[in-house]
């Protein structure tokens, strides 16, 4: 017992010992640019993109209205504007108010000047009349009998003379002119006003920027050379009247070729957040369709309608997604009936949801319904691609199921890992830092022409960038005032290796270019994804010379490995990189060893079979020697 | 047949392994408890956490091995192991057991004994294996806990003289007293730095005074 308790002792006094030693150490923040390792901590890493520009409203100085001139008379007459056609003309319009406004000065001081003279005509008249009653009086007081005495009349205080103004000759009446009422068909930009949402059409290679402050569709190019043309007034045939937008959220732009005309017909669905409709136009700005709320009973009365993104699909079914809206988004046919939901997110399995089912099992229909429902998380944002998936982000920084999803037609998510744990996106754990938690809220998501995926991050201002098979490519961005970090990001965009990103609180499209690392890196991915293992072993080997930390490189020389044999080499590269990668590797290698030692093993398992039963059999000779020796 | 229980103290835990439930009797039958025996076990356990986290083949190896740090390998196996023994004897002491902490030390650690065989198995087939395979792993890590599980649930029973019911009970009451004891112990430790550098500032003020 004593000893016992010495033993103790002795190790917990080892164990404090130990413990003292231990020491803790990890980076503040993430690295500038950086990959993900192994075991998900933050490695440095180079990056595949630099800032290029920041462009601002300003930047583009003057647009143009796409309404012809007669249409934006007829606007001038509806919304209580006025229309010119030139600066000219406003120049003009303001010389003539000045004229008109001299002569409303003018005529005021005329104006002025008769009162005066009226002031005066009756002093004049009184003074006369004074004078009378003076004369009047000396005649009564000379020769009063039989006369009556005079009235008295009071003398007139003294009115000078006015001296003389000339009537103005009249001129033509004009109206005054406020900034608000011109309507011109060229417009001073200015600055955007809270900017939500940017869109590139490929096949014309315009650039959409929904600056919904202002409310207003800007389109231009996507080298910003183009003349921008704004899209504020909107020709609605069913009502006759031209319509506004208030605070659009979203924009999608979508080609229709009319094989017979061989024309192509640009259709444009805008996300009309505060007027809860998603408006159809047409190039020329008629409308075509307006998706409303639907009356369906589906469609719950007291939910709102307020679209904020809005897709749509090859065959012309328009998606919104509503924010207020947890069972997906909502679906419309192409003649703008209801049709259902698309694509709702799972339930979080939190430890309450997971608790609400073990009681809905336990308990009857009635009790169970008293538990609060878990409700899935709505999705933030969306975009379809050219084969017609369609994908979703959710914004929510406590989101970790389904925060980006691929989905078929069906509705069903195809980006399951083959049956591996989900991937995660964005940074692999949030982390805390002077008072506030950082973790990836990611809002926006855009597939580019070469189905590479690059997803937004609102909470640290960054951009991740995806193969098509959710292998992270490069991480950039970041938060910060400086060119090239943001503080409220919305939108993203990219096009012919371009990253464009919109930033609403600074108002500003950012555009990054591709560095030669990340050309390179591209280079050897586009090779991988069509199974040219062994042309990409040149590229990914210069991808290493340049960033020994970047790890899908390893990946990529395992397979080149691979394809060629070499499977104790492809191990190597796939160790600590990859455990498909190195499963298959290692199954080739195991087969291979077996293969070729078989004479080895089957020695060896013969020698044992011999030896058990020499031992065994001398063993029993033993035994049988000890009871016959008793 | 009857064994022969004259054996020397290293062949114990393996025949009680092998006879799970008159094992432990024969073993207090024969007071065949061996201190030694029994750390060398516990040592064992240690050692093989150890090749674990670091020999376990890639395919299957959870472990974040970047940083190999010893610390809270010792605090899953040593230190869990005698907060165990400590915690089922304080308790047991209180309710009628009849085992000293020898006793409990001793047939704690024969109990390991299976679950130690089968993590063997596990390191070696882990590098062998591919992950299809994954089912046989599996299989012997479960086993081998069961077993082990069974082997300390009979070996608490007969060492304390306990019903089963009781047995269970003492077992799921000795799981809080361990956390009661490992509360108390991060306490101290705390505490122990709190003295540690408060005379460490007293060392430096003394050392600034004298050094002027």
């Amino acid at each position: 017992m004593p000893k016992m308790k010495k033993i103790a002792t002795a190790v917990v006094s080892f164990v404090l010992a130990a413990c003292t030693l231990a020491t803790t150490a990890f980076a503040d923040q993430p690295y500038e640019g950086y990959n993900y390792d192994w075991w998900g901590d933050p490695v440095p890493s180079q990056t595949g993109y630099v800032v290029d520009r920041v462009i601002t409203g300003l930047d583009f100085k003057t647009g143009e209205r796409y309404n012809t001139e007669a249409q934006l008379k007829e606007i001038a007459s509806e919304h209580n504007k006025q229309y010119f056609a030139s600066q000219q003309e406003i120049d003009d319009y303001k010389a003539k108010l000045a004229v008109y406004q001299a002569y409303e000065d003018k005529l005021n001081e005329y104006e002025k000047y008769e009162k005066a003279l009226d002031k005066y005509n009756t002093y004049l008249e009184k003074l006369a009349a004074y004078e009378q009653y003076q004369k009047d009086l000396a005649d009564y007081e000379a020769n009063p009998d039989g006369k009556e005495k005079p009235k008295k009349v009071s003398k007139p205080k003294e009115v000078e003379k006015p001296a003389e103004v000339q009537k103005p000759e009249p001129v033509e009446e004009v109206k005054e002119l406020k900034d608000g009422d011109i309507l011109m068909k060229n417009i001073d930009l200015k600055s955007f006003n809270e900017p939500s949402d940017l869109f590139i059409d490929r096949e014309t290679q315009n650039l959409y920027i929904v600056d919904s402050g202002n409310n207003r569709i800007l389109i231009t190019d996507v080298n910003y050379e183009k003349e921008v043309i704004v899209l504020d007034y909107f020709y609605n045939p069913k009502k006759d009247k031209y319509e506004t937008l208030n605070n659009p959220h979203g924009i999608f732009v979508r080609h229709v070729r009319d094989e017979a005309k061989d024309a192509d017909t640009t259709m444009l669905y805008i996300a009309d957040y505060d007027n809860n409709r998603v408006l159809g136009v047409y190039e020329d700005g008629t409308v075509f369709q307006e998706f409303t709320k639907p009356s369906s009973e589906f469609y719950e009365d007291k939910v709102t309608f307020q679209p904020n993104k809005v897709v749509v699909d090859v065959a012309g079914n328009v998606y919104v997604n509503i924010k207020s809206i947890t069972t997906g988004a909502v679906m419309f046919a192409p003649d703008g009936s209801f049709s259902n939901y698309f694509g709702a997110n799972r339930v979080e399995q939190t430890a309450q949801a997971i608790a609400n089912k073990f009681w809905k099992t336990i308990l009857d229909r009635e009790a169970a319904a008293e538990f609060i429902q878990a409700v899935p998380m709505e999705f933030s944002n969306f975009d379809i691609d050219d084969e017609g998936f369609i994908y979703t982000v959710t914004e929510s920084k406590s989101a970790t199921t389904d925060v980006f999803k691929k989905m078929n037609p069906a509705g069903e998510n195809i980006l399951i890992n083959l049956g591996f744990s989900d991937y995660i996106y964005g940074d692999m754990i949030s982390y805390y830092w002077k008072g506030e938690t950082f973790g990836s809220q990611i809002n926006d998501v855009d597939i580019d022409e070469d189905g590479t995926i690059r997803l937004l991050d609102f909470g640290n201002g960054r951009i991740f960038e995806y193969t098509d098979e959710c292998d992270l490519l490069f991480i950039y961005g970041g938060k910060g005032n400086q060119k090239g970090l943001f503080t409220s990001v919305r939108a993203i965009e990219a096009y012919n290796n371009v990253v464009y990103v919109l930033d609403s609180r600074k108002a500003s499209i950012t555009t990054f270019k591709r560095t030669e690392f990340g050309d390179i890196v591209h280079e050897a991915m586009a090779l991988y994804t069509e199974g040219k293992y062994e042309e990409a072993r040149e590229p990914w080997n210069e991808v290493l010379s340049r960033d020994s930390n970047y790890w899908f490189a390893y990946i990529g020389l395992g397979n080149a490995e691979l394809s060629q044999g070499n499977y104790k080499e492809a191990m190597d590269y796939f160790y600590r990189n990859s455990r498909p990668g190195y499963n298959r590797a290692f199954k080739q290698f195991r087969m291979q060893f077996i293969r070729d030692n078989f004479n080895l093993f089957m020695i060896i398992i013969a020698v044992v079979i011999v030896l058990g039963i020499v031992i065994s059999q001398l063993l029993k000779m033993r035994k049988k020697k000890k009871a016959g020796g008793k | 047949m009857r064994f022969d229980l004259d054996m020397p103290a290293w062949k114990w835990p393996f025949y009680v392994a092998r006879h799970p439930f008159e094992g432990f009797e024969d073993l207090r039958w024969k007071k065949a408890y061996s201190m030694r025996v029994s750390l060398v076990i516990v040592l064992c356990f240690f050692i093989i956490t150890v090749c674990q986290q670091v020999m376990t083949g890639f395919l299957f190896n959870t472990s974040y091995v970047k940083v190999f740090n010893i610390v809270p390998l010792l605090v899953q196996t040593i230190v869990l192991f005698f907060t165990w023994v400590i915690g089922n004897w304080s308790l047991c002491t209180l309710f009628d057991g009849e085992g000293s902490m020898k006793n409990i030390c001793c047939i704690s650690a024969y109990a390991l004994v299976p679950y130690l065989i089968t993590q063997i198995v596990v390191i070696i087939a882990s590098n062998v294996l591919l992950m299809n395979e994954s089912a046989f792993i599996l299989f012997f890590q479960y086993f081998g806990i069961v077993w082990s599980v069974v082997l300390m649930i009979s070996g608490m029973k007969t060492v304390h003289q306990y019903s089963v019911p009781k047995t269970l009970a003492a077992m799921f009451f000795t799981v809080l007293a361990m956390v009661i004891i490992l509360f108390l112990l991060v306490l101290l430790m705390s505490l122990f730095q709190q003295v540690y550098v408060f005379g460490f500032s007293i060392y430096t003020e003394l050392m600034y005074r004298f050094s002027i």
